[in-house]
């Protein structure tokens, strides 16, 4: 058998095999150029060239993963279905209209912070119909109008899918469910998006964005998904597809297709998912991962062995109100520009100089001065470093530092190490502000680091953040796809109740989750998994009566009056640990029921050390800069290779591999583990 | 201490982070609707002397409000009062506040025993008390009118709480819980800040911290200036005008500016400013330097640290006992709309001479409604707050954005399925408002048609907005956005219009319909393409007699652009000139003057009957 994991980057593509070779299980990854215009064939490309360097056949591959961004740039892009939308009479607009608030406070030129681009104005249309909160029917609706504006929308339009979302359909699904019977018989097999089935929660606009979401991506969704499965199918590859979702775990394709939301962040999940298989397996359940690249840094927590999720996200400025792993991203990167504001004052970021023109030292016609600039100055990367994909010209960074530290007025390397210090402080503020706002301190955290950028700078904002481990996966370049073929298969969920704790009936509650159960039990059935191999969890968001944000608590099964008061317990507890207080006031109320369903497909998963790629070996020694040491100073160099599992390097080093630089600042020292992460510590 | 350019730049970055995260704290464990949904409430950092040090994304509006309080504060209780586990707390107008609403919480930090901080909130509160729901009653003619007053006073003396204080506020406010709820979240708030601050002087020593406060200001005062040399050196004038206290409904209110730039900075005085009125109009002593502070700060970059620092450049002058400086006891509680018009008259200052900078002015108002009574079903009292926001303003390059808040103010709208599952109302729309964009070359952002009901019992209406008489205005030829309107559709089918501020009775099955305004447009409209103005035609933005009359674009029976009745239509429309076009006497009359046009009429505040758009579903 071999497992093929494949994530879908904006430049390359990544694919990773594990398969089995003299009765051992050996894990083998490559790079393969992303193509921008049909992500397909890159994939096949890639798969196509593993197998035959691994020397397996296609007909062994059992199961192929893979994380896209086929969702995302269909967003970004706006390139996705043309589609209508019905609304409620008098609410045709809320896509457009969002909730008024505007993100940056002083630009006199905003740009609209709504997805109006999904369905403007012409193709939306308002159908008299009207529920109250009960899901009482205080307007029915009316079916001659809604066939004219179907008919509207298809004829004049053209429109390739319509999004349905109606005011308290989550109550009462019955006007959207006839919607829908309309629309096919008029028009059969036109994709269909009702709000209570896509996302069953009340806030208008946030749900009808989603349920526009819905319609414009899943024919771009659904088409990609199929033309993927028939080139493998050619390509000699039966088994289904599993698509990564936002949330960190995995979905069938069916399923993807069916919700192409959830896997808009599928690209950066999986790499959270592979850091904590990682950071897991080496003996760190709690970590916090920093995957800093060209760009940005991306920044989650991981509790437990688990990474922290949210159903409060966003694409753009735009609401996505699905589980996603709750990954921050602020503007620091290796192409962060350093530059001085009028009064002076040193800023690093958070405009990038990417990878065109990229950092002064690609020569590529950027001369600003970059993080990745400052890298080089001190020492802590080298020429050979970028070999084979950049020829790098560490003069070119030379000047742009020195143009900038004139200017300053401070010499060349405080001026270098200046920059890092500061956008190493700006990673730690983020990190900060991430894991407080959960109720977690940092310090009781191992930083778990990759990227291009993460090993280098990791060590300096651990020490920042006053943690004492931190964590180099053992091929940093090939997380993602690690992550995928580790991740679960997982369907969540979810309905509103709005109930009072202190007055609801538990069987109302139990009754819910039966619903739920059965819903994902189905999708399970579908997928072919049998019903042992299936874990339920159960949970509830809550809330204070009278606030609005609400906290996922664990629900014990079945429900009883004693099982309601130990969930109300234990949010009065996580309330306290976030917050700070507990209300004496408002009692506490259940605002939504969610069920996940999980088959954690290959919980035996092991596998060998693999080989370092092959590099050219640097100097021993170098000069780089340390401040606490006053300077430059001579710097063992070495190989990833060079460190055997239980040998101890002492800071300052720096250690070279295929797809990444890690830096051991001075009083730090760093060990490979039996797994072949190295694993930094403070003295 | 000689503090480098890197320590600088990093604590900037680690107090900014302290900052955002007392307001983290304060939105998520809020409890009333405005602040937990609507987002009205701020934090900052402040020193000990009293001035701003970093500040939380949220509110312009209240970000300077905080100078004030924080000098009242000290100046009743000086530092070397406060003890540890103080906290303090006032709305006094008087005495620091902003209006009552607004309640301002102060925790002092403490390090060595020294005070080296202040962590601040304010939240707009959903009642404190007074004769209308909401504490803004747009007829108050006295500050107790509007509500229970706090001058600067200790809620906590070495962490116990002032139950005396609490007993009689909760007494004295319509919905005791949330008040107290929302009051200890703020309390939260601060203590967020004591608690990071320590973590940093325990890392970095109180020597460093005390060094990099003055250095941090000085940094923002040298970036503040340096933008200040962009703006060409001299005298520039502007006059907007407020309809009216909310008592002489008739008598408009002006807010009169003249902005000085010179090598010494901006000064900025408002002689010619209409005298204190009687109602609520007025803004409190300081009040004004929030809207002095905002624009400064849009139009320089944002760049800039929002901290004191930035503030010393910039002088203001105030005429006494004006709607800028009013005395004791005059009412203050609706000066937001005040404030809103002094951006206005700011940015139409130096229009002229930062053409790249000012945009068409925006919406200019918040539809503010507080809704209090006896919930007939529950028999509990409740009050029900929203503020539906318009369109922004056209700028050089952009048409504005559709119903988006704009300055000042920062508040979200509430979704119709979180009002109703909570108040007894009914939302029966809230959709674009037709043609209420300034036409041009860039399009004004439109406005909303906000619809509510009342479903039991009777409430107390407290409504305020302006400009429902002077619209926002254009620029380099683009026409002023649509007026505010609200209208009261009462039992008997009769149709009340209300001026901007007023407290009205409303009974189940009745319903105040909004019309908020929309923003100025910018340039010629007969420069817009006639392909953009068919997009708004198609899109319900634009009715298709406005874009005849407006922009000489003609929209043929079949729905399809009319290119060669285009061309020669616009050959002989006349051009408009560069002036602002102010609307006071302006294309609501030029246009209702010819045929019947709904547009001119719902602008006017007339009549309602909107322009039917051709791609709402007939009933």
């Amino acid at each position: 058998m071999t497992i093929i994991a494949v994530d879908i980057g904006g430049t390359f593509t990544d694919i990773c095999a594990i398969f089995e070779q003299a009765g051992a299980r050996r894990l083998s990854w490559t790079k393969e150029p992303s193509t921008r215009t049909d992500p397909v064939l890159g994939v096949v490309r890639g798969v196509t060239r593993i197998l035959e360097e691994i020397g397996q056949p296609p007909s062994s591959v059992t199961r192929l993963l893979h994380g896209t961004t086929v969702g995302t740039n269909a967003v970004l892009e706006r390139r996705g279905a043309r589609i209508g939308l019905l609304m409620t009479d008098g609410f045709e607009d809320t896509l457009e209209l969002g909730r008024g608030f505007r993100s940056n406070m002083y630009r006199l030129d905003p740009e609209p912070e709504t997805p109006g681009f999904l369905a403007p104005g012409r193709r939306r249309r308002a159908v008299p119909e009207r529920l109250d909160a009960d899901g009482e029917v205080l307007i029915p609706l009316d079916e001659d109008a809604l066939r004219r504006a179907v008919t509207e929308l298809v004829v004049q339009e053209g429109v390739e899918a319509i999004g349905v979302c109606y005011l308290f359909s989550y109550v009462n699904s019955a006007h959207e469910r006839r919607t829908r019977e309309i629309i096919h018989a008029l028009y059969p097999g036109l994709p269909v998006s009702l709000s209570h089935e896509v996302d069953p929660v009340f806030r208008e606009y946030e749900r009808t964005c989603m349920t526009a979401l819905d319609a414009y991506l899943r024919p771009v969704m659904t088409g990609y998904l199929e033309r993927l499965s028939g080139a493998l199918r050619t390509a000699g590859i039966a088994c289904d597809v599993l698509t990564m979702q936002s949330r960190g775990s995995l979905a069938s394709t069916r399923a993807a297709g069916a919700r192409p939301f959830t896997t808009l962040l599928s690209g950066p999940a999986a790499g959270v998912v592979g850091a904590q298989r990682l950071a897991t397996e080496a003996g760190f359940p709690d970590c916090i991962t920093l995957d800093m690249g060209g760009t940005s840094a991306d920044i989650a927590l991981i509790t437990e062995g688990k990474p922290i999720t949210t159903a409060n996200g966003s694409i753009e400025h735009y609401p996505l109100r699905t589980l996603m792993v709750d990954v921050n991203t602020i503007g620091a990167g290796g192409g962060s520009v350093a530059w001085l504001d009028e009064a002076g004052g040193l800023r690093v970021g958070p405009r990038s100089a990417g990878a065109e023109p990229g950092p002064a030292c690609y020569g590529r016609g950027g001369s600003e001065p970059t993080v990745t600039d400052a890298s080089l100055v001190l020492g802590y990367l080298s020429p050979e470093q970028f070999a084979g994909s950049i020829d790098v010209d560490p003069d070119a960074a030379h000047r742009a530092i020195e143009r900038l530290a004139q200017r300053l007025g401070l010499p060349l390397l405080e001026t270098a190490e200046g920059i890092h210090r500061i956008v190493n402080a700006r990673m730690a503020d983020e990190i900060r502000l991430v894991s407080l706002r959960r109720g977690f301190d940092p310090r009781e955290f191992a930083l778990v680091l990759f990227g291009g950028g993460g090993p280098v700078c990791g060590w300096a904002v651990a020490r920042e953040l006053e943690i004492a481990t931190a964590l180099v996966p053992f091929a940093p370049g090939a997380l993602c796809a690690y992550g995928l073929s580790t991740a679960a298969l997982e369907y969540d969920e979810a309905v509103t109740v709005k109930s009072r704790a202190d007055t609801v009936d538990p069987a109302a509650l139990e009754a819910a989750f039966a619903r739920l159960d059965v819903a994902g039990a189905r999708r399970m059935a579908e997928d072919g998994v049998a019903a042992a191999d299936v874990t339920a969890a159960r949970s509830a968001d809550m809330r204070h009566i009278g606030q609005s944000w609400e906290l996922k608590v664990p629900v014990a099964a079945p429900v009883t009056a004693a099982a309601v008061a130990a969930t109300v317990a234990s949010f009065n507890q996580l309330h306290e640990r976030i917050y700070g207080h507990v209300s004496d006031h408002g009692a506490a109320e259940f605002v939504n029921l969610r069920m996940t369903h999980t088959h954690a497909i290959d919980r035996d998963l092991r596998r060998s050390v693999p080989a370092a790629p092959h590099m050219t070996a640097p100097a021993p020694m170098r000069r780089c800069y340390f401040r606490d040491l006053g300077g430059m100073v001579d710097t063992a160099i070495l190989t990833r290779a060079a460190i055997a599992p239980g040998t101890t390097v002492r800071g300052p080093a720096v250690i070279h591999q295929f797809d990444t630089t890690t830096v051991v600042g001075p009083g730090w020292s760093c060990q490979a583990d039996a797994h072949g992460n190295l694993v930094l510590k403070a003295d | 201490m000689k503090i480098d350019p890197v320590t600088l730049e990093v604590f900037r970055n680690r107090l900014d982070a302290i900052a955002q995260e007392m307001q983290n704290t304060l939105l998520k464990s809020a409890y009333s609707i405005m602040l937990k949904e609507g987002g009205d409430c701020s934090c900052a950092l402040f020193s000990a002397a009293g001035e701003t040090i970093a500040q939380a994304v949220s509110n312009p509006i209240h970000l300077a409000a905080f100078l004030p309080a924080a000098q009242h504060v000290l100046a009743r209780f000086p530092a070397a009062t406060m003890r540890e586990g103080d906290v303090f707390v006032l709305n006094d107008p008087y005495n620091g506040g902003t209006h009552v609403p607004d309640v301002i919480v102060m925790v002092p930090v403490f390090a060595e025993g020294v005070l080296i901080a202040i962590g601040c909130s304010l939240g707009h509160h959903q009642d404190m008390g007074g004769m209308a729901p909401g504490s803004m009653p747009a007829n108050a003619t006295e500050l107790l009118q509007e509500g229970f007053v706090i001058p600067p006073t200790r809620l906590y003396a070495q962490g116990v709480l002032n139950e005396t204080l609490v007993e009689i506020l909760r007494r004295n406010v319509r919905v005791p819980d949330m008040v107290y709820g929302d009051l200890m979240a703020q309390v939260a708030a601060g203590k967020t800040a004591a608690l990071r601050l320590g973590h940093l002087i325990d890392r970095h020593g109180l020597e460093l911290f005390a060094a990099v406060v003055p250095a941090l200001l000085d940094h923002a005062e040298r970036l503040t200036r340096a933008e200040l040399a962009r703006i060409p050196p001299g005298t520039y004038t502007f006059e907007d005008i407020i309809d009216s206290d909310g008592i002489d409904l008739d008598r408009q209110l002006r807010i009169a500016v003249t902005v000085t730039v010179s090598a010494a900075g901006m000064h900025v005085d408002f002689a010619g400013t209409s005298p204190q009125a009687k109602g609520p109009a007025n803004c409190p002593p300081g009040a004004v330097l929030a809207p002095v502070y905002y624009a400064v700060h849009a139009l320089l970059g944002a760049a800039i640290p929002g901290n004191s620092g930035a503030f010393r450049p910039i002088t203001v002058s105030v005429p006494e006992r004006s709607i800028l400086s009013p005395v004791a006891p005059a009412p203050v509680g609706i000066r937001y709309h005040t404030l809103k018009r002094v951006v206005d008259a700011l940015m139409g200052a130096l229009s002229p001479v930062l053409p790249r900078r000012v945009p068409a002015a925006p919406h200019g108002s918040d539809l503010c409604m507080s809704w209090g009574g006896l919930d007939a079903d529950t028999g509990r009292a409740f009050v029900y707050m929203e503020c539906t926001t318009g369109g922004t303003g056209a700028t050089w390059h952009s048409d504005g954005v559709d119903h988006m808040a704009c300055d000042i103010g920062n508040s979200r709208n509430i979704p119709a399925e979180a009002a109703e599952i909570d108040f007894p109302v009914r939302i029966w729309a809230n959709r674009l408002r037709i043609d209420s964009g300034g036409a041009g070359e860039f399009r004004g952002g439109l406005g909303v048609e906000r619809v509510v009901e009342l479903r039991r019992g009777e409430v107390t209406v407290s409504h305020r907005s302006d400009r429902h008489f002077t619209p926002p205005w254009g620029l380099g030829g683009g026409w002023p956005g649509a007026r505010w309107t609200t209208l009261v559709e009462r039992a008997d089918g009769s149709r009340d219009t209300v001026p901007g501020r007023l407290i009205f009775r409303l009974s189940a099955g009745e319903r105040v319909v909004g019309l908020t305004g929309g923003g100025g447009g910018h340039g010629d409209p007969l420069d817009r393409p006639p392909s953009a103005v068919f997009d708004d035609v198609s899109d319900g933005k634009v009715s298709v007699q406005a874009a005849r009359k407006l922009y000489g674009v003609v929209i043929g029976a079949d729905a399809r652009l009319d290119a060669a009745a285009t061309a020669s239509l616009r050959a002989t429309m006349a051009r408009r000139g560069p002036a602002i076009d102010r609307g006071m006497r302006g294309w609501a009359l030029e246009i209702t003057n010819g045929e019947s046009d709904d547009r001119g009429a719902i602008a006017s505040g007339v009549t309602l009957s909107a322009p039917t758009s051709s791609r709402k579903a007939a009933p």
